[in-house]
């Protein structure tokens, strides 16, 4: 197998998905959001936005906070850093391959 | 579903500026500031030395004072307005990102220093200097404060501060070139040993001059980018997210 469809078959499968991909490149740049903003910005259903939060969840990607903002149950999610590790490694992952 | 990566990340830095809340509540203050400093030199009696140290006082307790306000007003009203229509977001300011503003801000610095540089090779004397005072501190300042926008907007996304930023650097010309029509004061080369005499003080107080118009001009386009922005937002979000939407 050549250097970069090694490359290729080594990226992160989690984070490759266009969607997760959408919902960790937004994470990575705020310390935590809700599910109103991740489904405003990231175009998906609610369904779709679920499963991809669990998918990420149960990957150790994503951290789960559920608070009151007065006394409305608020739930909040933020990036791990194994999920900033890996987001971090699939962009240069995916750098190298189109460097070659 | 069809969202850019690079677009979703800078739409996500930009979030705090989705609204027009910030950039109304960030040209208030300047206009607030504006319009302290421009009455303040009209009204004031005193000398300039201690009418110049009394107004610093003073804008610092006022841009302190509005600043807080302002704080206390935009987080009141994302909580109602913007987090229930769009969702709520916790920005976050990382060692690293910190260390690249420090970076970007010394590289800022530079920038008029070097300026500051090139223009004594080309002026000859500090009576020059002075003299020109000022034309080339309103445009500087806007030149600065225009690439400071720019970029800002870069960073996050928001196309709309690229024209804020022309808007700006084309009133600090304007103000410039109305400063220079109105013909420069005589300052002679050799300015020692009292720097504080009327030619002086005239391209001094004109520089301050400059300075509350930039700030009001600025405050004016901020205000009116962040009215637009907000009609805007309004249109597209006019009610509370609900599951039924």
């Amino acid at each position: 197998m050549s250097g970069s469809l090694q490359n290729i078959s080594e990226l992160d499968r989690v984070i490759h998905e266009p969607a997760r991909l959408t919902i960790v490149a937004l994470l990575s740049s705020v310390a935590s959001a809700d599910f109103l903003f991740l489904l405003k910005e990231s175009g998906l259903t609610k369904g779709n936005l679920s499963v991809h939060l669990s998918r990420l969840e149960e990957a150790g990607y994503v951290q789960v906070e559920k608070t009151f903002r007065g006394k409305i149950p608020h739930t909040e999610y933020r990036l791990t850093q194994k999920g900033k590790s890996a987001f971090d490694q699939y962009r240069k992952s995916l750098g190298s391959i189109f460097k070659k | 579903m069809n969202v850019q990566i690079d677009t979703a990340i800078k739409r996500a830095r930009g979030y705090w500026f989705v609204d027009g809340f910030t950039e109304i509540a960030i040209g208030g203050l300047l206009i607030i500031l504006a319009g302290f400093l421009l009455i303040s030199m009209n009204i004031s009696q005193a000398p300039f030395p201690s009418w110049f140290l009394s107004v610093t006082g003073e804008i610092t307790i006022v841009k302190v004072v509005s600043f807080l306000i302002a704080i206390f007003i935009l987080w009141w009203l994302k909580d109602h307005f913007t987090y229930p229509r769009t969702g709520f977001v916790r920005g976050k300011i990382t060692v690293t990102q910190i260390l690249v503003i420090i970076k970007n801000m010394i590289l800022f610095l530079l920038l008029p220093i070097i300026g500051l540089l090139i223009a004594s090779l080309l002026i000859t004397s500090t009576g020059s200097v002075l003299s020109s005072l000022p034309v080339w501190f309103p445009v500087g300042l806007s030149l600065m404060w225009a690439i400071l926008i720019v970029l800002a907007g870069e960073w996050m996304g928001l196309h709309r501060f690229r024209l804020l930023g022309v808007m700006i650097l084309l009133a600090g010309i304007g103000v410039g070139i109305w400063q220079w029509a109105m013909g420069l004061p005589n300052i002679p080369a050799n300015i020692q040993p009292k720097i504080l005499q009327p030619p002086v003080l005239e391209s001094v107080n004109r520089a301050l001059t400059s300075l509350g118009l930039i700030l009001l001009i600025s405050g004016v386009s901020l205000m009116f980018s962040g009215i637009l922005t907000f009609i805007r937002y309004r249109r597209e979000n006019p009610q509370p997210y609900t599951e039924d939407v």
